[in-house]
């Protein structure tokens, strides 16, 4: 039996539902807004200090 | 017996009247605050002038205490009352008694304080640093608002207690954990502005002394000041993290990590003042230096609300079938104002909570120090984030407190209202940004500042806020006939109040977020650490106290 069930060759699920690369993706997207502001100004004051 | 503490479907109409009695006046103040708020844009756009010898600095204050004091404590006391009530059955008699007797504490401090605006004996802005001396009665007002809220979060405390001991080992409702979170946070912060009224500001505006100690009321001020905000975000936090879902139709994706993240809000927003104060004199910069340090904490539970409300909705979406990166985003239920009015508070929070990563950054707070940029920054955060997830909450807790219901008409008004918001707070808090950039004044009236070239740049963007404050107060207009439809002439009916259970597969949370022993403990650890050194050294060190300064004209 469990021979058998190793041997069928089941096509993966192409997408998982608990699957959270959205999230991920969404919150570098965060991550990189709050750096390039971050910079942008860091930058004013490097210009005027 | 277990019926007693099994939580009600329906908040007790009982505590629905006290509830309801806060929101008549949170609503009141913001119909008010955002008139005024609409009066300072055009008086700064330099095209109109206030007629009957009105005062902008007198504006000013009247927009700053209704719109950051009074529309703030008094719907955050109201919701989280009836949150309360919601996850917990329902207070005891002897708890609602207390709600009321707060509520009424604060109503009267509030009509103390607007009096002597309203009479140009407290021009002082909702800030009220010292030098600037008030009339006696606004300080006691503001003592009544704060004790009033004291007790009103008493009654919350203790009917969360009551829980507690009718179930003992159990996690309590996240909703009312989360409320009394809030409400200990508060507690402790308002201390430090009940010092600084209590023993400084009172006495000196009383005459019984002569000068005031400038930079400890600062501090004692910004030891509150900050935590203020917490206070305003963590309600929205709540909505976010334990209403939404169910508004999808998806679940919280951890209770463990939300519970988690309100801990740490309690114990980093406070020991962090000195962020607002980076470029007063006689504070050690080494003291600036760590409680910046303990400010960046606050990132932390930021970025894992974050987190979490991607979660929830990318759960919620694949679990309907969407696929792809953001296939989810798609299905989300946009046509909800429940969900998307927060929503936009939400997404403005991006921008916000990256300015405030700036502004709490030492040297670009000498970018953007008292420049109007700061002030762009709160209509962001308060004045969007909060407040669109505030009125997204209103449009199903208000007819559900009433016996109504949320009609097509006004989903589809309340939807539209948020879309004006966010156009008008574009125009307006983006111009601000920018000007504040090219060093725009914050506070201050219509001025060319003697034909200065740099000021003259700074026109066209007030003229921008204007137009964005045009907007606004469209947008207010259209909140107060949904707020008086919703109380008053919606057809009888019963809304849910919705409450969001965690994923199936949640572990129990684990009772060690429910020791306050603990955490207690740890929040008054941080604060005499971040605090005790730095403030006897203001003390020793003092230069002579300031006398009283009234800058405003008087009627
Ligand atoms: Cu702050």
């Amino acid at each position: 039996m469990a021979k058998a069930e190793l041997k069928t060759k089941q096509k993966t699920v192409i997408e998982d539902k608990s699957s959270l690369k959205g999230t991920l993706a969404s919150v570098f997207f965060v991550g990189a807004f709050i750096i390039v502001t971050w910079v942008g100004v860091y930058y004013l004051f490097l210009e005027r200090f | 017996m277990a019926n007693e503490t099994v939580a009600k479907v329906k908040v007790d109409p009982r505590d629905a009247k006290l509830s309801m009695a806060h929101f008549f006046v949170a609503f009141s103040a913001l119909a008010l605050g955002g008139l005024m708020g609409l009066l300072q844009t055009l008086v700064r756009s330099g095209k109109w002038e206030l007629p009957w010898g009105i005062d902008y600095y007198q504006v000013l204050t009247v927009h700053g205490v209704l719109l950051g004091l009074v529309l703030t404590t008094f719907f955050i006391m109201g919701f989280q009352y009836a949150a309360v009530s919601r996850t917990t059955g329902g207070h005891s008699n002897a708890a609602r008694r207390l709600g009321w007797i707060g509520f009424w504490i604060m109503l009267i401090g509030t009509l103390m304080a607007a009096t002597m605006i309203l009479l140009k004996e407290a021009s002082v802005l909702y800030t009220f640093y010292a030098p600037l001396k008030a009339h006696w009665i606004f300080y006691l007002g503001l003592t009544f608002v704060v004790v009033g809220s004291w007790i009103d979060g008493a009654a919350q405390i203790m009917t969360y207690a009551k829980w507690r001991k009718n179930n003992p080992g159990q996690p309590s409702p996240l909703l009312s954990f989360m409320a009394v979170i809030n409400t200990v946070m508060w507690i402790v912060a308002t201390l430090g502005v009940a010092a600084t009224v209590l023993f400084q500001l009172l006495p000196w505006s009383l005459g019984l002394v002569d000068t005031v100690d400038v930079l400890v009321s600062r501090t004692l001020f910004w030891y509150f000041g900050h935590p203020l905000v917490y206070f305003w975000l963590l309600p929205a936090y709540m909505c976010w993290y334990a209403i939404i879902p169910k508004i999808i139709g998806g679940k919280i994706f951890s209770d463990s990590l939300a519970r988690l993240s309100f801990i740490l809000f309690l114990l980093f927003s406070i020991p962090v003042g000195f962020h607002h104060q980076l470029t007063e004199p006689g504070i050690d910069p080494a003291w600036k230096f760590l409680q910046v340090i303990l400010t960046f904490m606050v990132v932390i539970p930021s970025l894992m609300t974050a987190f979490s409300l991607f979660a929830t909705f990318e759960r919620y979406g694949r679990s309907k079938g969407a696929t792809g990166l953001f296939g989810w985003f798609r299905v989300l239920p946009w046509n909800d104002a429940r969900f998307t009015v927060p929503f936009i508070g939400m997404a403005a929070f991006i921008p916000a909570g990256a300015g405030g990563i700036i502004n709490a950054s030492n040297q670009m707070d000498q970018v953007v120090h008292n420049t109007i940029w700061i002030t762009g920054h709160f209509h962001l955060t308060l004045a969007t984030s909060v407040v669109l997830t505030f009125f997204g909450i209103s449009y199903w807790l208000i007819p559900h407190l009433t016996g109504r219901k949320l009609t097509k008409a006004m989903n589809k008004l309340a939807i539209i209202q948020a879309w004006v918001w966010f156009i008008g707070m574009t125009f307006m808090s983006g111009a601000m940004h920018f000007e504040g950039l090219l060093g725009g004044p914050r506070r201050s009236a219509f001025s060319t500042y003697g034909g200065a070239k740099q000021a003259a740049e700074w026109i066209p963007y007030q003229v921008a806020q204007a137009v964005g404050g045009s907007i606004l107060f469209l947008g207010i207009i259209l909140v107060l006939i949904i707020f008086v439809n919703l109380a008053f002439f919606a057809p009888k009916g019963e809304e849910e109040f919705p409450v969001a259970e965690a994923e199936d597969n949640a572990e129990k949370a684990p009772m060690v977020f429910e020791n306050w022993k603990l955490w207690l403990g740890i929040t008054a650890a941080l604060i005499l650490f971040a605090y005790t050194i730095p403030f006897i050294d203001i003390i020793q060190n003092a230069p002579p106290g300031s006398k009283g300064f009234q800058t405003w004209n008087k009627w």
